[in-house]
């Protein structure tokens, strides 16, 4: 195996230092001379058409300078596809979620455009609604978009194999509903943003964006602008997860607008309650599962039939609805497949993109589904997994599911081996079952999650490697680091395979002015394919300083190498000089010699079957098996989960420090998910809009995690690498549940599994006291 | 139009430095002016909008003494109205003699707002779910109040008459909690129940204080929080057991009895039924707890 001088070794984050000492700035940290705030006024009505709105005494209040309604964006429109551009800054004729915008006020403080917000009157005739997603694709349902008259905004019909005859031969088919939960984000930093419309005719903002070239793109399009005269400025950025932080927010149109009319620079800051109400949360979605098995519990085909609630609008959707279906056939072999899904407009908040993104619904349902007819069939959960699960695929060789996505490399099998051997499994039996009230249980999961994901249009990501005259390095991408570590990685990718320290690479973040275009950081894609990206643009920028080192040495370029910031002759090693001494030599080395490595990832556009479901969702795929040790209380139906072993095939952690945190992040949240967190809604309002009543898990629910790397080295990642975090995100959940019904006996298909549920599936079975 | 959280609005801020300034301002301005100690839950219900906004806050941090615990054994504890809510936690009078008000004080909310919050604070706001409440229904304490007609003292019980109401008139303020000396003998416990493990409101909240001879019930004491509109005492429950040689059937029926007599609500939180269910638990844990070596 090669050695390697950076990569894997524990390093601190690049980020690290500033970010403990207080001193990164987020974008509601900036600020310029003159600038004004803007708020969003919003409706709190879930569905309403718009008669008039009246901005009049709002403008009179003294401390306003500006005040935008829909008309003022010409009836521009934005969404994920083409046909479903669908949601406009501000609500045009009607509002189709609880608080959706209606104007933005530009003022001289937050108070007096807080106040001014209240003085917009609008007169509004409210409509029938529809929150159900089963309902609203009733015939008959109030229609929430006119384009979509039956409120399905998203649906897919994929067939492979031939899912009847399966059943129809098989040994043991169920059929079972499940649903998740409307599970949040729960960033810190809301969103945010800093705009200046400069009056040539250019904008610049300081975005909390994940992914800063989307809003790149929403910000030339509404405002007609050539992409050369938006320049988006990432500042850090305080959590992403996917979903708001991808796309644009009212606030943000209406920033650049009230900039545009007022001459200042505006920021808006949305409140933590705001964000929760309004801002874009995860699917629930319905699945109705249909399994098949033979005799020894081999899977014979699987059907899924999903009912997603979408929402006010499409977002993200469709690729939602892709990922929900085109992962079923991992990590398991499945030979006939058929998946319905269909997402309905419904009068809540949007819904899009979250962490563990469509699969996490899907996985759930099967995962639990197989260990019910597992216990059916009488077989154990490590032997069920075992048998379906799919090989490690020989070095060359490919396997290729039923969907034609392609495996080079897949740890399940060694994941679920090494999960068997850990103490938390082999010594469950040994372990106490019952304390006082408290009956303890242990669960396994095993899942898969893609890395490098694409959806449509631009693919590619691109890095700069730039050489300064003293040996140290700049290094130029388009990837955004909102938390994940990534900026990290790719230094140290950087740092590899340029031979130089870590210390040495400095990280420049996105300025759409000067760094490449990139799609953004979304399904587990920054460090395979930025790290791509940089990896081919270090060696581009080293061959060229061999080339010039050969010269200088008189020897071929090939028989040079750079470790440690240290360059040598190879059969020579005691010819060697400094790194910066060779930075020098070739930064001088002719007149106007400019060392500048260039790379791209060599990830294409080929477009993803949405029709069909073929194709590959990502570049590879991570594997991940995981084992939870949860206390129910069988009076009070209070869990209290004490243990997470993570498995999880990463092909290589390339910062073991930040894979692991990934994998403890990713399993926390999907912790939450499985037993605490749920919007709860009345007729399209939030009524828990809030950190205390939005309950995700605090550092005292967390359990001990043990994280241990599968390494596979998967030929497509930089040096072996694929995704960590989003694959123990979707892990944890089946992982929970099973772990609950070891200990209570009963099976939970409704997340999240919360305490009164859990009484109340006591009580049905006659196991509560009272 | 939309009512988010929001920044403060504007008020005018009065730091008196004697409880006559405070008291006399209260009189001058009445409702117009709020008392403000930790400003824990008062300043989230102003930038929430939730509470009538008033022209001043009165500031009482100014005041020297009032954050004074004291014991002894005839008079009991005094808990002064500034006294924090941290202050009651590590309070070794507390932790000897009041274990409900130990548990109550510290299973509420962060650190770092029971650094900040005053346990009379949490009285005063009167909301259903407050932990302190509970434990000082069971332990028979009184309020001190003073104000404009001069001072009152009102029993624990009469203090709440609903939802963030309470008998406190305009321009009086709350001067001093006293707790009685406990029995000889007595055991008391506080139970809370809530979905997390730590900085969570209670579902629902059981204190129950007592003592027991020979396995006789002397007396018993249960009070419940957010299972009504205020916190309450059930007395049905209580009368169950007094006097009554103690047994696992006799709990049983006394925790059935405060599940049957609380009235919870509805709502995101929790569902009555739910609530009700857990009375009975945590009940019969507390009695258990209380009664039962």
């Amino acid at each position: 195996m090669k050695e390697y001088t950076v990569i894997g070794q524990r390093v601190p984050r690049i980020d690290g230092r500033e970010k403990v000492m207080g001193q990164a700035k987020y974008a509601a940290d900036y600020s310029l001379p003159g600038m004004l705030f803007c708020k969003v006024a919003r409706l709190p009505v879930a569905h309403a058409r718009i008669l008039n709105i009246d901005t009049s005494k709002a403008e009179r209040l003294p401390g306003v300078k500006a005040v935008v309604t829909a008309k003022d964006f010409n009836g521009w429109t934005w969404g994920f596809m083409a046909n479903t551009r669908d949601e406009p800054p501000l609500a045009m004729d009607k509002v189709r979620y609880y608080m959706e915008a209606v104007a933005g006020v530009a003022a001289i403080d937050e108070d007096i455009a807080e106040e001014a917000c209240d003085l917009i009157k609008v007169d509004y005739e409210e409509l029938p609604a529809v929150f159900d997603p089963e309902e609203a694709i009733q015939e008959g349902a109030p229609v929430v978009h006119d384009y979509r008259p039956n409120n399905v905004s998203v649906e897919y019909h994929w067939n492979f194999g031939d899912v009847e005859k399966a059943f129809a031969e098989s040994h043991l088919v169920r059929e079972d509903r499940f649903r998740t939960s409307r599970a949040t984000k729960g960033y810190l930093e809301p969103p945010a943003s800093l705009a200046w419309y400069d009056p040539a005719g250019s904008i610049t903002v300081w975005a909390a964006k994940q992914s800063p070239y989307f809003h790149y793109r929403h910000l030339a399009a509404c405002f007609g602008l050539p992409l050369s005269k938006i320049r988006v400025i990432q500042p850090f950025i305080g959590g992403g997860f996917g979903g708001t932080k991808n796309d644009s927010v009212a606030g943000d149109f209406c920033a650049v607008l009230l900039s545009r009319m007022t001459g200042k620079p505006v920021k808006f800051i949305y409140t933590q309650e705001e964000e929760l109400t309004v801002s874009k949360r995860r699917h629930s979605m319905i699945v109705y599962n249909k399994m098949g098995m033979s005799k020894d519990g081999l899977i014979t085909a699987i059907q899924s039939r999903v009912i997603a609630d979408g929402g006010g609008y499409t977002a993200v959707s469709p690729l939602t609805m892709y990922l929900t279906g085109c992962c079923t056939p991992l990590p398991y072999r499945l030979p006939n497949y058929k998946y319905d899904c269909y997402r309905a407009f419904t009068n809540n908040p949007i819904c899009a993109a979250m962490r563990g993104h469509g699969v996490t619904h899907t996985r759930f349902a099967c995962e639990i589904q197989m260990e019910m007819m597992a216990e059916e069939l009488g077989i154990d959960p490590v032997e069920i997994r075992m048998r379906n699960a799919i090989d490690n695929p020989k070095p060359g060789e490919i396997y290729r599911t039923i969907n034609d996505m392609t495996l080079k490399t897949c740890g399940i099998k060694e994941a679920i081996q090494t999960l068997v051997r850990d103490p938390l499994w082999a010594q469950k039996d040994e372990a106490p079952k019952q304390d006082g009230s408290v009956s303890y249980g242990v669960g396994m999961s095993a899942t898969s999650y893609l890395g490098g994901a694409r959806q449509l249009g631009h693919q590619s990501c691109a890095a700069t490697v730039r050489i300064c005259e003293d040996g140290t390095v700049n290094l130029i991408t388009g990837a955004t680091d909102c938390g994940q570590g990534s900026d990290t990685v790719l230094a140290m990718i950087a740092a590899e395979e340029l031979g130089v320290r870590y210390q040495d690479i400095d990280f420049k973040m996105v300025d759409s002015a000067y760094t490449p275009v990139d799609p953004g950081s979304y399904g587990s894609r920054v460090t395979v394919l930025a790290g791509q990206a940089v990896q081919t643009a270090a060696a581009d920028a080293k061959k060229q300083l061999l080339d010039i080192l050969g010269r200088e040495w008189k020897v071929n370029p090939g028989e040079i190498e750079i470790k440690n910031a240290e360059v040598y002759h190879k059969s020579n090693p005691s010819r060697r000089i400094p790194f910066d001494k060779l930075a020098k030599i070739a930064c001088y080395s002719g007149s106007g010699a400019v060392i500048i490595g260039k790379g791209y990832s060599g990830y294409g556009i080929e477009p993803l079957g949405f029709e069909n479901g073929r194709g590959n969702a990502g570049t590879s795929f991570s594997f991940t098996a995981q084992t939870t040790r949860a206390g129910v209380d069988m009076e009070t139906g209070h869990v209290t989960i004490s243990d997470f072993v993570i498995a999880h095939d990463c092909g290589r952690p390339l910062n073991p420090i930040g894979a692991e945190s990934q994998n403890e992040g990713g399993a926390v949240q999907g912790m939450g998910q499985a037993i605490y967190e749920d919007f709860i809604m009345d007729r399209g309002k939030t009524l828990n809009p809030t950190f205390l009543d939005y309950k995700m898990p605090r550092s005292t629910d967390v359990p001990n995690i043990k994280v241990i790397d599968i390494i596979t080295d998967d030929p497509d990642g930089p040096f072996g690498a694929k995704e960590a975090s989003e694959g123990s995100h979707v892990s944890a959940p089946p992982s929970v549940v099973a772990a609950i019904h070891d200990a209570t006996g009963i099976w939970f298909k409704e997340q999240p599994v919360t305490a009164e549920k859990i009484v109340k599936g006591l009580k049905e079975k006659g196991k509560w006291p009272r | 139009m939309s009512q988010f959280y929001r920044r403060l609005p504007r008020l005018q801020y009065f730091l008196p430095k004697t409880l006559d300034e405070a008291l006399s301002f209260l009189k001058e301005h009445k409702a117009a002016a709020r008392l403000f100690a930790g400003g824990t839950d008062l300043v989230p219900q102003l930038k929430k909008r939730e509470t009538d906004i008033p022209l001043y806050l009165v500031d009482l941090k100014g005041i020297q003494g009032l954050d004074a615990i004291t014991y002894d054994e005839v008079a009991g504890l005094k808990i002064g109205p500034l006294a924090t809510i941290s202050a009651i936690a590590t309070c070794p009078f507390v932790q000897d003699h009041y274990p409900s008000l130990f548990q109550a004080a510290s299973s509420m909310a962060s650190p770092q707002v029971r650094n900040r919050g005053t346990f009379a604070g949490n009285i005063c706001s009167a909301v259903p779910s407050a932990d302190s409440a509970p434990a000082l229904l069971a332990l028979e304490a009184s309020v001190r109040l003073l104000g404009r007609k001069g001072e009152r003292e009102v029993p624990i019980g009469q203090f709440f008459t609903g939802p963030r109401k309470t008998v406190l008139e305009a321009d009086e303020m709350l001067l001093e909690i006293g707790v009685p000396s406990p029995k000889p003998g007595s055991r008391g416990v506080y139970l809370k129940l809530s979905p997390r493990h730590s900085m969570d409101l209670a579902i629902v909240g059981v204190a129950a204080v007592g003592t027991c001879e020979d396995g006789m019930c002397k007396d018993i004491k249960i009070a419940l929080g957010a299972v009504a509109p205020t916190p309450i005492r059930v007395p049905a429950a209580e009368a169950t057991l007094e006097g009554k040689r103690v047994t696992p059937g006799i709990i049983e029926e006394a925790s059935q009895k405060a599940a049957s007599q609380c009235s919870p609500i509805d709502d995101h939180r929790a569902s009555q039924e739910y609530r009700r269910d857990m009375v009975y638990i945590l009940a019969r844990r507390a009695l258990n707890r209380v009664l039962v070596q």
